[in-house]
């Protein structure tokens, strides 16, 4: 069964690139604008993996990681922050891994695969 | 809950991560912006010349170095002043701590938001790493509203207040901050964090402390902020008590950064004889030069009262 990935990034351009990056690669994949919005897809969809955006136009990345973190059975979701934020690793410090904005998308492929095969 | 919000700025990199907080803000709240910049220092009393705060040189002020300096500060903010139409740009010359409080007195500012040091061309020194700068700490010392300090990048990725944490040495400026940090919390529906660090640093001084005693100290405050602060509630139970033994800036960041919050508030006493003559607290200055976070300064009851 194919794993999915949920993208959290409050731009459509961003979001229908991962979409079909991904899906090439064979992953199943859902997404959301911004943190408010993910949270229910979470619940239902129940993601392998996230990426997550920092800035969004509502809900930040941070305030949506706290959240999960508080929800004993996403806890352990993994989360890669993708943003064009400075210092944006900072703000998430125990996410699976940061990728600034533009980034190498071979580089993503593999942090995925080592994450989640 | 803020209606009018005076974003200090140079308008130079320094000042981009405090632009985003304040412009997000603002829009978020539903907030007026004044975006305020202090042309240079004159040098005695009046001067017909400023110092150009990009190119370091000395140049004539005039009308049209005054239009070119606003113009360059719309330039700066265009993508911002794009999505927030309700901002006034504003410049003129002066002391840049004396303009930033007599505008913020003049426009009857809710909070003035500023980056915690202007200094680029110090990065990497002693006084970059380790001290805000003057004209933050003469503001923060004299501000009759909150002050918001953005220290470092990450602290400007906060989108909003969910999560507060108040840190407390007991002081009577303290009592300020807890009445703003309770009225954020209420009125935004956060989680507010009443915190308290036991301070150990004279063990590394030489001072032998035994851990019962520090565990009994750390009791007391506990029931401190329960006599003090749970009374004032009045209803609002979204809150929680800790206490952590250490060094009182390093835990108030740890704990900040460990529960994801999204504003810190302090007073910034200091303990100083002479408190007028002193800089703003050294506890507050580290907080907010090392949390990944905003963090509030607030040391009058004036403004609050009206929030």
């Amino acid at each position: 069964m194919a794993k999915k990935i949920l993208i959290i990034d409050d731009d459509p351009n961003i979001v229908s690139y991962l979409e079909d990056f991904f899906g090439d690669n064979g992953y199943e994949t859902c997404s959301a604008m911004d943190g408010s919005e993910a949270m229910p897809i979470v619940k239902k969809e129940k993601p392998d993996l996230i990426t997550l955006d920092l800035e969004m136009p509502e809900e930040w990345g941070p305030r949506f990681y706290r959240k999960l973190m508080k929800e004993e059975e996403f806890r352990k979701i993994p989360v890669i922050v993708i943003t064009g934020l400075t210092g944006g690793k900072y703000a998430i410090q125990k996410a699976v891994a940061h990728i600034t904005k533009p980034f190498d998308r071979d580089k993503l492929l593999k942090i995925i695969k080592d994450t989640i095969g | 809950m803020f209606k009018q919000i005076l974003f200090a700025t140079t308008a130079s990199p320094s000042c981009d991560h405090a632009a985003r907080v304040a412009f997000d803000m603002a829009k978020r709240y539903g907030a007026e912006l004044s975006v305020f910049h202090v042309l240079g220092i004159p040098s005695r009393g009046f001067s017909q010349f400023v110092k150009d705060v990009r190119t370091g040189e000395t140049v004539t002020l005039d009308d049209d170095y005054l239009a070119w300096v606003k113009e360059e500060m719309k330039n700066t903010y265009a993508r911002q002043l794009e999505i927030h139409t309700d901002c006034t740009l504003e410049a003129l010359p002066g002391v840049p701590h004396t303009e930033i409080l007599r505008a913020a007195r003049k426009k009857d500012a809710d909070l003035i938001i500023m980056g915690s040091t202007t200094r680029e061309e110090d990065k990497g020194t002693y006084a970059y790493k380790s001290t805000t700068g003057s004209t933050l700490q003469a503001v923060t010392k004299s501000a009759r509203c909150p002050v918001l300090m953005i220290g470092r990048p990450v602290a400007s990725a906060w989108g909003g207040f969910s999560n507060i944490v108040f840190g407390t040495d007991f002081s009577k400026a303290a009592d300020s901050a807890f009445l703003f940090a309770l009225k954020v919390a209420k009125k935004l529906e956060c989680t507010l964090h009443l915190f308290h660090a036991y301070d150990i640093s004279s063990i590394h001084s030489g001072k032998a402390m035994d851990q019962d005693d520090i565990e009994d100290n750390m009791m007391d405050a506990r029931e401190k902020i329960r006599k003090e602060y749970i009374p004032k509630m009045e209803g609002f139970d979204d809150y929680e008590i800790e206490i952590w033994e250490g060094i009182p800036y390093v835990e108030i960041v740890k704990f900040a950064r460990e529960n994801y919050a999204d504003l810190i508030v302090m007073a910034h006493h200091t303990r100083k004889p002479d408190p007028e003559k002193e800089k703003i607290g050294s506890t507050v200055e580290q907080v907010v030069l090392r949390a990944t976070c905003p963090v509030a300064s607030v040391n009058r009851p004036d403004k609050i009262k009206d929030m």
